[in-house]
């Protein structure tokens, strides 16, 4: 078995909350009061099956808020990160950028990357074209998903894909796997140099 | 009580333990104090380099001699202190926190105590983590070489006289540690137990398997190729044991190792060609009931995660492995149905004969083929040699003769094969069913010669055929009819003492009544009791079975539940099958002329079993006993491999549902805090409060990155950490207080009333508050010259000017043309001695009486507003304002006199003419203040009659004020008399 980490990372409401709420719970709160609960950082275990392989991630949330940015850097150690922008919000796909750049700052190297267009399901409210999120996805290489944690459409998918991404990255790892006195096949290698990153 | 310090006297110079903390080593079992020491190397070029001393102690560490150096752990850059997660587990508030300790190397597991100590420990272990940087060197650790041998060298200065507690040569662990012995600490690291690993579909397993992770030396590249090979040795060794035990001279030549199929406790190999296929890297096999040590390590290279390969790993055997077990088995009926397969089950005493003639007629004859094949022999080999050496050829004859005669219509693959001395049983299937096989174990109980040999007794095979589990025993119970009892208790004995392993060691043995299905088979021995032989031979002829199964001892012996409580035997409508003369079908014309009886029985026990057919073979004339079949149609549940997926899908999905429902969760009232106004030592306290969710929580301000304290220093929370049971509350107070150490640099802007605080959940989320305000600059805190040009009051200037002037530097005075004309002396000292002077003179305890905090604030006010007219007209305290000026001198950010003429002054104290001079020297405001202040203090000591003052007392209040070490808080007595002396002279002399 295998655990590491994801990030979740985007403006406010965006629906990275929601995202994670119907990932994990398959629940979806359309009143969800979001801004008490989105100043911090909050995580939820998961398990999934991906080439027969247990794994279990954990999934961080974290406050998108500028001011917050210092912060939250100490939480970008995941293994792979979502990007997310919200379909009806043309501001939110410009920041993304923003959030690459912070991406590639913080995070250590190897780390696993998609795009999530979210509230797929808003399409009366569009303002960014589906060929925006694929130009980017072009641009810096990433896999791109329109997602609606409303209607459920490709949750499940997206979270799979970058853990399978994460697996790929770390596949030598991997195959190294340890059996190890914790009685717990974590990756090591993987979380090894956590602390190291996180410190300053 | 702080253990660094022990720690401390032993290291050498240079070297210096920051933090200490006492934990428990954990290794296997075992469970030993050590103390944890971080130590701290300044290299001479700069830079640093750290270390982990480990520590057995005597008892709490208070000095270098109750603790003896055990093992040094480099801070590599490979090295990790995490904290070992208790995944799935419901976290117990307040246990030990478990901490992995991994390098390249070796890998400890440590409990540390709960608390802020601990946490503050891992964050100073994590701080001393060289970064990843390739730019920065790697650490070398030279400083650690003196520690390898110490024989060779002194011992560690600071008097550890207990020369020999001291290892001759500690060890030192991981890391890239450039040396190349490196077998310190091995031992610790290693795991002893059992271990499933699971390589490319095979299972390897390996009783008493040692993790010897650690055993790699200290160099990773040296030595990992050593371990490599010594691996590769023991997987050659492993892959011949494995050819041997399948090969089939082994066999026939009568080894016990006829089950040379392993299981895997998934699926099944069905026969040997397909082990040609498996390299012999891929194959590790041992017997299981030798369980032998293997003492070299299993390195992680062999272990492929191939696409299908699971890795059990020792987690498997986690809580939350078991809890998904066991959720599955109470939904076993969501998942899967009932499919009927024919089980085909036979009994044989060959009183020690070989095979002569075709099995056919017992085995296949007159039946469609079966989908199992249950056969059971006794009496296998009735020699000397057999029951000695348990070693037969007739082993092989009859496993051959039984193979050839299994029905033609299908092909059959050998699950399993068990014998003891005469006891044989044989497990074939299908070989479309192989695939469905799992979790085989056979074991043998002797009850024979002092109830251990094996001349009497049983063997079993379990397994696991789709989703239910089956247990086939074959018996030979005691001889004799008047030993009925002895039978009885043969069972007994077989039922208590048969043990099957499981997949899971830690769970306990299974015994045959554990089983879904339970076939029991075998020559059982009850004898027709009561009725001579010529009346049972009689009623034999007739077929009247009915009435001589009235006398069977079987029957009786169930019916009284004094043996096979709860199984069912079908109705015997074939002749006693006991005993024959051999080669015919004559009864026993021998000299004991035994009388006839129905010694081979089949019975069995569990669901969805129906018989189809009990019969005896009269056509087999091998023996003296006849064979006997059953043929049985049993229900076995049958996975639906969709609904499974969904059901497995569900649990794991609910048991992370209810892991994150275990993560601590919180709300708070308040995520902003807004301080207006903040003033000069004037509290300001903002609340809110802390709501619990359902899970117990400890939670505390921490730290945000490459910050010393939680927050600010102008700052608390109070409290600032806590525990909170479900659904209860705590309200937690900010407190603002700007006091003398921060008010310069909030007055100059270099500070701002901002700060971010954390608010962290153990095992939980964090949370952002956000402190915000503005601070009102006060001449509190404000420097002697830069109050000088301030010819305003300090609130009426625009912030920008405060922010300028504070950062004057104190020397600009002389070409500060282009200012305006400063003052003097500031005006807000000449407020308050003015008003001291009018109005206290003569006041009693002047600077010795407390003011009152309220009315200092509007005597802060007044000065700061320029609204000198108010202190007269509120109707304050003299001691209040007499107090308001000690503070204002104390919160000079440089002292009247200036730091920088601190120590000239104590030199010179007791020769006037020389401390005036030194006075003359200093910069002319603060010149102009020292002399304004003394003269007022003479002017007070004019007074003495009424306001009781001295020279003395004035010295010991103005001496410490108006004279500050720059060195800080360490006050030195003999220094402080010489300041008191300094100004005592100023008083006493007019200038
Ligand atoms: N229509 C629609 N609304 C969504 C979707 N996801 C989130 N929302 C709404 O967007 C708002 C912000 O969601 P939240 O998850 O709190 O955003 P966050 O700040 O990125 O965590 C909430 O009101 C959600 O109900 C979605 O897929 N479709
Ligand atoms: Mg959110």
């Amino acid at each position: 078995d295998v655990l590491f980490r994801l990030l979740l990372i985007r403006d406010s409401r965006v629906g990275k909350t929601c995202l994670l709420c119907r990932f994990t719970d398959n629940e979806f709160h359309s009143s969800h009061i979001s801004t008490i609960g989105s100043q911090g950082v909050d995580f939820k275990m998961n398990t999934i099956e991906v080439d027969g392989i247990k794994v279990r991630i954990q999934i961080w949330d974290t406050a998108g808020q500028e001011r917050y940015q210092t912060i939250t850097k100490q939480y970008r150690r995941a293994r792979g990160i979502f990007l997310v922008y919200d379909i009806s919000s043309e501001r939110s796909y410009q920041h993304i950028m923003k959030w690459v750049s912070v991406v590639n700052e913080y995070a250590p190297e190897g780390v696993q990357k998609i795009l999530i267009g979210n509230k797929a399901d808003e399409e009366q409210k569009r303002q960014v074209g589906r060929k925006q999120g694929q130009q980017l996805t072009k641009e810096y290489g990433m896999d791109f998903y329109k997602t609606s944690a409303c209607t459920n459409l490709n949750i499940k998918e997206s979270f799979t894909r970058l853990t399978e991404l994460v697996l790929q990255a770390h596949r030598k790892e991997l195959d190294g796997v340890r059996t190890r006195a914790s009685k717990e096949l974590a990756l090591a290698e993987l979380e090894e140099d956590e602390r190291q990153t996180g410190s300053p | 009580m702080d253990q660094s310090v022990a720690i401390q006297e032993t290291l050498a110079e240079g070297e210096y333990c920051i933090i200490a903390v006492q934990g428990v080593l954990c290794e296997g079992d075992s469970r030993q104090s050590r103390l944890l020491g971080l130590v701290r190397y300044r290299l001479e070029h700069g830079g640093q380099e750290h270390a982990l001393f480990l520590y057995t102690h005597r008892r709490m560490a208070i000095t270098g001699d109750d603790v003896c150096l055990d093992q040094i752990v480099p801070v590599s850059r490979d090295f990790t202190l995490e904290e070992v997660s208790s995944d799935g587990e419901l976290y117990i508030l307040g246990s030990d926190v478990t901490v992995q300790l991994d390098t390249a190397e070796l890998s400890l597991t440590f409990q540390l105590p709960f608390g802020s100590h601990t946490r503050m420990f891992l964050q100073e272990v994590a701080r001393a983590c060289p970064g990843l940087d390739p730019a920065t060197r790697d650490p070398e650790f030279q400083w650690l070489s003196r520690y390898r041998c110490t024989e060779m060298e002194p011992l560690p200065r600071g008097g550890n006289s207990a020369l020999g507690t001291w290892p001759g040569c500690a060890r030192i662990g991981g890391g890239r540690y450039p040396s190349g012995e490196g077998r310190w600490g091995l031992e610790e690291a290693r795991l002893q137990g059992w271990a499933l690993l699971c390589v490319g579909g095979v299972v390897m397993e390996l009783p008493g398997f040692l993790l010897a992770e650690a055993a790699a030396g200290a160099d990773p590249w040296g030595s990992a190729g050593g371990a490599v090979r010594r691996r590769d040795e023991e997987l050659e060794e492993a892959a011949e044991m494995s050819a041997a035990a399948g090969s089939r001279d082994r066999d026939s030549s009568g080894g016990s190792h006829l089950d040379n199929l392993r299981p895997n406790g998934k699926g099944l190999f069905v026969d040997q060609s397909s082990r040609g296929q498996d390299k012999p890297e891929n194959l590790l096999t041992r017997q299981t009931k030798s369980k032998l040590e293997i003492t070299d390590m299993v390195r992680s290279s062999t272990i492929t995660v191939s696409d299908k390969a699971h890795i059990l790993s020792m987690q498997k055997f986690g809580l939350r492995e078991t809890l998904v077990k066991s959720y599955l088995m109470q939904k076993e009926e969501d998942y899967t149905y009932i499919q009927n397969f024919r089980f085909f089950v036979g009994t044989y005493n060959v009183n020690g004969q070989s095979p002569k003639e075709c099995l056919q007629p017992w085995l296949s004859h007159g039946i469609q083929a079966p989908d199992v094949y249950c056969v059971g022999f006794q009496e296998l080999d009735l020699s000397k040699e057999a029951f000695f050496f348990h070693d037969t050829p007739k082993e092989e004859e009859w496993f051959k003769a039984v193979s050839e005669s299994l029905h033609p219509d299908a092909k059959y693959a050998k699950v399993k094969f068990i014998r003891l001395v005469g006891i044989m049983l044989l497990l074939y299937v299908k070989q479309e069913h192989a695939a469905h096989i799992s979790e085989v174990e056979a074991e043998t109980v002797g009850t024979g010669i002092m109830g251990r040999m094996g001349n009497k007794g049983g063997v079993a095979i379990r397994f696991k055929f789709h989703n239910t589990s089956i247990c086939v025993v074959n018996s030979h119970l005691a001889a004799h009819t008047e030993e009925y009892e002895r039978r009885n208790q043969d069972y007994k004995d077989i039922c208590s003492r048969m043990q099957f392993c499981q997949v899971d060691p830690s769970l306990p043995p299974l015994t045959i009544s554990k089983h879904d299905v339970i076939l029991w088979l075998g020559d059982l021995n009850y004898r027709i009791e009561e009725l001579d032989v010529e009346k049972v031979k009689k009623l034999i002829e007739e077929k009247d079975f009915q009435t001589l199964y009235a006398y069977d001892q079987l029957k009786t012996q169930v019916a009284a539940k004094a043996v096979f409580e709860g199984f069912t035997e079908g109705e015997l409508t074939f002749q006693p099958t006991y005993k024959y003369d051999t080669g015919s079908d004559e009864w026993d014309t021998s000299e004991k002329c035994r009388a006839p009886a129905w010694c081979d029985r089949i019975l069995w026990k569990g669901k969805n079993i129906t018989q189809l057919s009990y019969q005896s073979h009269m056509a087999l004339k091998t023996s003296d006993h006849k064979p006997v079949s059953s043929e049985f149609d049993i229900g076995v549940r049958v996975k639906n491999e969709e609904l499974y997926r969904k059901t497995l899908e569900e649990i794991v999905r609910s048991l992370d549902k209810m892991e994150n429902a275990n993560i601590p969760s919180v709300s708070l009232s308040k995520l902003e805090f807004c301080f207006q106004n903040v003033k000069y030592m004037q509290l300001q306290v903002e609340s809110f409060t802390i709501h619990n969710g359902q899970v117990p929580c400890q939670f505390e301000f921490i730290n945000k990155p490459g910050e010393e304290s939680y927050c600010r220093q102008w700052l608390n929370a109070n409290p600032s950490k806590g525990f909170l049971l479900p659904d209860s509350a705590i309200e937690i107070e900010l407190e603002i207080f700007v006091t003398k150490t921060m008010a310069t640099k909030l007055n100059s802007g270099e500070d701002k009333i901002e700060d971010i605080l954390v608010l962290h959940l153990d095992r939980g989320k964090d949370y952002f508050l956000s402190v915000s305000g503005n601070y009102v600059p006060s001449c509190f805190g404000s420097p002697i010259h830069t109050l000088c040009y301030m010819r305003e009051p300090i609130s009426d200037l625009p912030l920008e000017t405060v922010r300028e002037l504070t950062l004057m530097p104190l020397w600009t005075e002389d070409d500060g043309s282009q200012l305006e004309n400063p003052m003097e002396i500031p005006k807000e000292l000449w407020m308050m001695v003015d008003y001291l002077y009018r109005n206290a003179a003569q006041e009693e305890d002047l600077f010795q009486q407390p003011g009152r905090r309220l009315e200092f604030e509007h005597i802060r006010d007044c000065l700061d507003t320029g609204m000198i007219e108010n202190l007269d007209t509120l109707c304050i305290l003299h001691h209040s304002v007499a107090e308001a000026l000690l503070l204002f001198l104390e919160s000079l950010p440089e002292p009247v006199i200036c730091y920088s003429a601190y120590h000239n002054c104590l030199e010179c104290s007791g020769n006037y003419t020389a401390s005036k001079q030194v006075i003359s020297t200093l910069p002319t405001f603060h010149k102009n203040v020292f002399n304004y202040l003394l003269a007022f203090l003479r002017q007070l000591l004019e007074n003495s009659e009424k306001n009781h003052l001295d020279e003395n007392i004035l010295a010991s209040i103005f001496g410490s004020l108006l004279l500050r070490n720059p060195a800080g808080q360490q006050k030195l007595e003999m220094a402080e008399k010489k300041a008191q002396e300094f100004i005592h002279q100023f008083l006493c002399n007019s200038p």
